[in-house]
């Protein structure tokens, strides 16, 4: 009876990360913000409580009402289209720049060759013919800009229309990048952000796919109406060459 | 540990069963002891949760609760506060996706009541409560036990309604079943398995607690 | 023991009538006086228990009235309603499959219907009314670990311990085996000796009904037939279906004619007196008519009739059935009618009594009885038409 009632004041007292401001962040960001964010709260004491997705799904979310406090996405457009809906009060600001990269799981394949990043796709390409399947994983464009960008890349490459049996798409670049690394696939185009993350730059081998041959990923960051200061700090904060430095280790370009 | 996950799922699961158990006591007894114009519709509403796919509900859901929606609009007015993206939202969604399981067995435990055991109660002189409480409830405290155990546990497990409507929101939403699907995305294994192993132990624990107790006093018919 | 008399003072008879068109029809009025005990009998859906449920507030038809000791507890009529909750009517209620409660002892089970004496007395009281129906040592068991008749017994006495202003029955035997069964009839027989309350108890059981019954009340459908002691039922049935359903044969068709010795009834090739009824009868026009089976006197073999003898027939053994120390006979007579009565298998050896056998009975004019209003829908003695 003790060890139920101390259970049901546990229960009910309210969560202590109340009042932390609650950030929407593109999955590409997985690594890069959360250190950014370690740092931010050393510095200041204030706790962020981050959330990792696509921005296709945070752009809708925050329109629906979301009490997100900030946006960090992937690209201009959604930003904008959120502006110019209304639901945020400016255009907000660039913080970075990201790159798209071609992965495969370390120790498989022959290693990826950086004039010719796509040969991954073309052998897959190949060997379905011999009734192989190997899968190439990209995010889903149509809530992911890594997804929009790997499709550019593809239809480019004259590759989109024969890719098409081996393409698995994940819900965001971050699921992308795990089915990239797994058995069934020969590889994917997701975040280099990610591929060279210290957590995975061990399990896979990555080449950076070339930034002309498709849109530029122009990430950009909004606050909301939500936002409290605490989340203007961060904001200003992420402006700030401390930031810049720890987008650049990530494979971000910051100029 | 995501100790902010764990809070909001066991703070989603305790205040479901609180809103959930008498409201399953009320209708699991009504629908076993009385038929009523509409009685058959009326449990299939209340079963379909148990065949929907979460995120069809969890669909339907998010539209009825967004600001625009009659119910949204409503809460909005009466509280101030929206209902998607908020604890209340998760909770409501979990109430709704929960009816099956703490009606259903409350349910049936009434129906292996005979009925004349009610009504020699009233010839004893029993007032319809007294009957309820000294005769009724006495028999069917395993059926309640399985509904609050059934409740607490599948809400523990909710994750598509939830997701859906909550948006996963660190300490307001993100209950521990998205937090592992979080680190697994984050590629945190450790972290998804530590508080996998966790919610098993917990539901473990929990589906333990109850049918210990309730076998302790399990009536047989006379 | 005390003697268990209603609460407030004036005791008065339990009466009962019910009329409705649906769900289960019913067209019933009976009464029964405090001490007295009357048996529904009825086929199954003939509404017994329907009626029983309605005495005790658990029904409420459309139209009718119950009122007991005095107090109205049920009024219905053109829409309007007043009933009383069971509750509040004060009655003891015997269900059929005892309806105890599993989770408490019998003791408890007791207990529970003493709600109206000081919690103080109920301990004491609820040992003695389970000493009363011979459970004494049984208080702490529960009811899984009760038979079936000490069960009823616990039921029994639950019902009483409310001190109730009627008694009701619902077929409390019939669940239980024939053994145990006539303990427990003897046993209610004897406690009856210190209840001046009304009881009614509804039973299928024909036996049962004439053994433990002072007026019995046949149902049919829902309608209340006939209300007597069970004497008068099976001398003086209402109708041929009153005496179906009683399990009377002898239900024949016949005529009332003048002769020059006064009315007779004409049955068949037989003008047979009968001791009363004949004046009120139109001539002519054909009639039921009855005769108990114990109003037919074999005569001797070898000691034919010589006009001595009352209403002489003579008729063919069609069918002997022996059933232990009593025989069945049927006798078929000239037109086709059976006669069926009973007697004693030694008798029946003594007599010789065989099959195809011509034998000569009388038919005492007593026991005749004229159903005037009442025709015979049958045809004569088709076995399947009784069942």
């Amino acid at each position: 009876m003790r060890l139920l009632l101390l259970l049901c004041g546990w229960l009910l007292s309210a969560p202590v990360m109340a009042g932390a401001p609650i950030v929407a962040a593109a999955s590409s960001l997985q690594f890069a913000l959360e250190e950014a964010a370690q740092q931010f709260t050393q510095q200041t004491g204030q706790a962020l409580r981050l959330n990792f997705g696509s921005s296709g799904n945070f752009r809708r979310q925050i329109a629906q009402g979301a009490p997100f406090e900030l946006f960090l996405s992937a690209n201009e457009g959604y930003v904008q289209g959120l502006y110019d809906e209304g639901h945020v009060d400016d255009a907000g600001v660039i913080y970075a720049r990201g790159r798209l990269a071609w992965v495969q799981p370390v120790g498989r394949y022959d290693q990826p060759d950086e004039q010719t990043p796509l040969a991954g796709v073309e052998e897959a390409i190949a060997a379905l013919e011999e009734g192989q399947r190997l899968r190439i994983a990209i995010a889903s464009p149509e809530h992911a800009p890594y997804g929009v960008a790997a499709q550019e890349v593809l239809q480019k490459a004259g590759l989109w229309e024969t890719s098409e049996p081996l393409r698995v798409q994940g819900e965001n670049v971050s699921q992308a990048m795990q089915f990239a690394l797994s058995d069934e696939a020969r590889g994917g185009l997701v975040a280099y952000s990610l591929a060279v993350a210290p957590a995975l730059s061990g399990r896979s081998e990555t080449v950076l796919i070339p930034e002309t041959w498709h849109t530029p990923l122009r990430q950009r960051m909004v606050l909301t109406p939500q936002a409290t200061r605490a989340a203007h700090a961060f904001y200003e904060w992420l402006q700030q060459p401390e930031a810049k430095a720890i987008f650049d280790t990530y494979g971000f370009s910051t100029d | 540990m995501d100790w902010s996950a764990l809070s909001v799922s066991l703070r989603l699961a305790a205040f479901t069963c609180l809103f959930l158990l008498p409201l399953g006591i009320w209708w699991g007894r009504r629908l076993a002891t009385t038929s009523f114009r509409g009685k058959g519709l009326c449990e299939a509403l209340i079963a379909l949760p148990l065949v929907l796919p979460p995120t069809v509900l969890g669909f339907y859901l998010l539209q009825q609760f967004g600001r625009d929606a009659p119910l949204g609009s409503a809460w909005a007015a009466l509280t101030g506060g929206g209902l998607n993206f908020t604890f209340s939202g998760i909770l409501l969604a979990s109430v709704i996706a929960n009816l099956p399981f703490a009606i259903q067995p409350v349910q049936r435990a009434f129906e292996h009541v005979p009925a004349n055991l009610r009504e020699a109660a009233w010839c004893s002189g029993l007032s319809p409560w007294q009957t309820l409480w000294r005769i009724e409830l006495p028999l069917v405290w395993p059926g309640i036990l399985s509904a609050a155990a059934l409740t607490f546990a599948h809400t523990l497990g909710e994750f598509g309604v939830i997701l859906l409507v909550g948006g996963a929101i660190d300490g307001e939403t993100r209950t521990l079943s998205i937090a592992i699907y979080d680190r697994v995305q984050a590629f945190d294994e450790q972290g998804a398995a530590n508080m996998s192993a966790l919610l098993l132990v917990t539901s473990l624990a929990t589906l333990g607690l109850v049918y210990g107790l309730a076998g302790k006093r399990r009536w047989s018919r006379g | 023991m005390g003697s268990l008399a209603s609460a407030g003072g004036h005791v008065d008879d339990l009466k009962v009538t019910a009329q409705q068109d649906g769900p289960i029809p019913l067209n019933a009025s009976f009464c029964c006086a405090p001490g007295e005990l009357l048996a529904l009998v009825g086929p199954s859906g003939s509404g017994k228990t329907t009626l029983l449920r309605t005495i005790a507030g658990l029904y409420q038809p459309e139209q009718g009235r119950v009122s007991c000791a005095g107090a109205e507890w049920f009024w219905a009529q053109e829409g309007q309603r007043r009933s009383l909750p069971p509750q509040a009517r004060r009655i003891g209620m015997v269900f059929q499959d005892y309806a105890l409660f599993p989770h408490l002892t019998a003791l408890q089970n007791v207990q529970l219907a003493m709600g109206h004496l000081p919690r103080v007395q109920r301990l004491e009281q609820a040992t003695q009314w389970l000493s009363r129906v011979r459970l004494q040592g049984l208080e702490a068991r529960y009811p899984s670990e009760l038979s079936g008749g000490q069960r009823q017994r616990v039921a029994l006495a639950r019902a009483l311990a409310r001190e109730p202003q009627a008694l009701l029955l619902d077929e409390p035997f019939s669940a239980v085996d024939q053994v145990t069964r006539r303990r427990l009839q003897r046993e209610l027989a004897l406690l009856r000796q210190h209840i001046s309350i009304p009881i009614i108890l509804v039973t299928h059981d024909l036996d049962e009904a004439t053994a433990l019954a002072d007026q019995i009340c046949v149902l049919h459908n829902g309608v209340s037939l006939q209300q007597g002691t069970p004497e008068a039922l099976f001398r003086r049935p209402a109708s041929p279906l009153v005496a179906r359903l009683l399990d009377r044969h002898n239900v024949f068709s016949g005529e009332v004619v003048e002769t020059n010795a006064g009315r007779r009834l004409q049955w068949g090739e037989w003008r047979l007196e009968v001791a009363e009824g004949l004046d009120r009868v139109e001539l002519g026009k054909p009639l039921a008519w009855y005769l108990p089976p114990s109003d037919i006197v074999l005569h001797r073999r070898g000691r034919p009739s010589q006009g001595e003898r009352e209403n002489p027939v003579a008729a063919t053994v069609s069918e002997m059935v022996v059933l232990g120390g009593m025989t069945s006979i049927s006798l078929r007579v000239s037109h086709q009618d059976m006669l069926r009565f009973d007697i004693a298998t030694h008798a029946a050896k003594r007599n010789q009594l065989r099959l195809g056998e011509r034998v000569h009975v009388s038919l005492l004019a007593e026991g005749i009885h004229l159903m005037p209003e009442q025709q015979m829908h049958m045809a004569p003695y088709n076995k399947r038409n009784l069942l």
